[in-house]
């Protein structure tokens, strides 16, 4: 049985869904550590499967993450961290502040060998397709990421889309702003080249922003700032666009009565679309498993949160990904050795 | 060697077996004069894993500025050895 640490604090709904998705994942025969106030999570102890450890200290957003976490051993999410990383537990799963999560996860759990910068990866549901969600990275840990990074973040990607999604043979993808090899930023055409001659994944050229969300691969990779813009894009669209819709469908008589037959099939997608959906992202390039919830999440968000850090765990998404970047001569001393291809603007 | 079991050697050993294996330089290539970022290519999340390696293996305590002002091996070696009262 699979033991996920949780960071009971955190969540921006409270106990209460911290509580009831730790129900709802250990329904699933998931075994948990929660971490945090005894007396806002109590009800964890009557739930089978469930450990509540006692953590009162807290990391909030207003923090800076690298200080916080350093200084603060007994906040919950450090000691979750570190249940994972000294074994008791196998993946660790919070909602909290995404900065002090990753800090965590990357102080207590490490890089993994050979990789530069890990990568927050986000699954995307595609609409529409009923194939496993593409897989966006890096949506955040990295600002600025260099042309070797990208090509280990293609690695990273791929082998968790194939470990975890179980996508075979992901198709991989590089987000630029033209599909023509030499489209882009200097940093981004390097990758390109890089990546064509890689071996061990299946690249598939450069993609661009308006194929982000029809399917165009399972593994769409760009740095972290870009990663991050197209998220928050794809989401802000998304809520335009079913504002508009729900208008619409209130502009008079016979729009109302088309809602209103629509009304259950909108529904359905819009729960399949819910970011609650796929639990939240991954920190991957880790010698563990870290998933970084919504913070919006709902008692399903912390489920499914937990449910993802689970299957990676049990799936041996660490170990297959470390196989796979060493098996391709992908670490960063490899990389550092290789000649870079000559780039031309 | 201190009175506390460590020397400055040992320190320093250990400073170049980590960079070695984290950063995947040959343990020739680094010495004393080595700095992190210039010669090595090492960011601020490679020195944050030293100085945590540091306190771990020591049992010492760096502070965000004190490990922002090391820049060389010898000055990692030399901030641990000073804080262990090792002889240099």
């Amino acid at each position: 049985m699979t033991r996920v640490a949780l960071d009971g604090h955190g969540a921006e709904r409270g106990a209460e869904a911290i509580i009831a998705g730790a129900r709802a994942a250990a329904a699933d025969g998931i075994s948990l550590r929660v971490f945090g106030d005894p007396s806002a999570l109590g009800p964890i102890r009557d739930v089978e499967g469930a450990e509540l450890v006692a953590a009162a200290d807290e990391i909030t957003n207003d923090e800076e993450p690298v200080a916080a976490v350093r200084s603060r051993p007994e906040a919950s999410v450090v000691m979750a961290a570190r249940d994972v990383a000294e074994g008791r537990s196998e993946a660790l799963a919070s909602a909290g502040p995404t900065g002090a999560t990753m800090t965590a996860a990357l102080f207590a759990l490490r890089r993994m060998h050979g990789v530069r910068r890990p990568a927050l990866a986000l699954q995307l549901i595609v609409p529409g397709r009923e194939a496993p969600p593409s897989l966006l990275l890096d949506v955040g840990a990295n600002t600025e990421a260099r042309a070797v990074d990208l090509v280990q973040f293609a690695y990273l990607g791929a082998a968790f889309s194939e470990a975890v999604l179980g996508v075979e043979r992901p198709r991989v993808a590089l987000v630029s702003v033209g599909v023509e090899e030499k489209k882009g930023s200097p940093g981004v055409v390097e990758a390109h080249a890089r990546l064509a001659a890689a071996p061990g994944i299946d690249f598939r050229g450069n993609i661009e922003g308006r194929d982000v969300l029809r399917g165009a691969a399972d593994v769409i990779v760009t740095d972290g700032f870009t990663g991050n813009v197209v998220l928050k894009t794809v989401e802000g669209t998304a809520k335009a666009v079913a504002d508009a819709v729900r208008a619409a469908a209130r502009s008079g008589p016979r729009a109302t009565l088309g809602g209103a037959l629509l009304r259950p099939s909108l529904a359905a997608l819009r729960r399949r679309l819910d970011p609650d959906t796929t639990g939240g992202a991954i920190l991957l390039g880790l010698r563990g498993v870290a998933v970084v919830g919504h913070g919006s999440s709902g008692p399903a968000g912390i489920a499914n949160a937990v449910r993802l850090a689970a299957r990676a765990a049990s799936e041996r998404a660490v170990d297959r990904t470390a196989e796979l970047v060493g098996r391709s001569g992908m670490t960063r001393g490899a990389m550092r050795d290789r000649r870079s291809p000559v780039i031309e603007a | 060697m201190s009175a506390n079991g460590f020397d400055r050697t040992e320190v320093l050993g250990k400073v170049r077996d980590h960079l070695s294996t984290e950063l995947e330089v040959p343990i020739g290539e680094i010495s004393e004069s080595t700095r992190f970022r210039d010669d090595l290519d090492a960011d601020s999340l490679d020195l944050y894993e030293l100085v945590m390696e540091l306190e771990d293996t020591y049992g010492i305590s760096v502070s965000e500025e004190e490990a922002a002002g090391i820049e060389t091996v010898g000055q990692a070696v030399d901030f641990v050895a000073e804080r262990l009262g090792a002889s240099t």
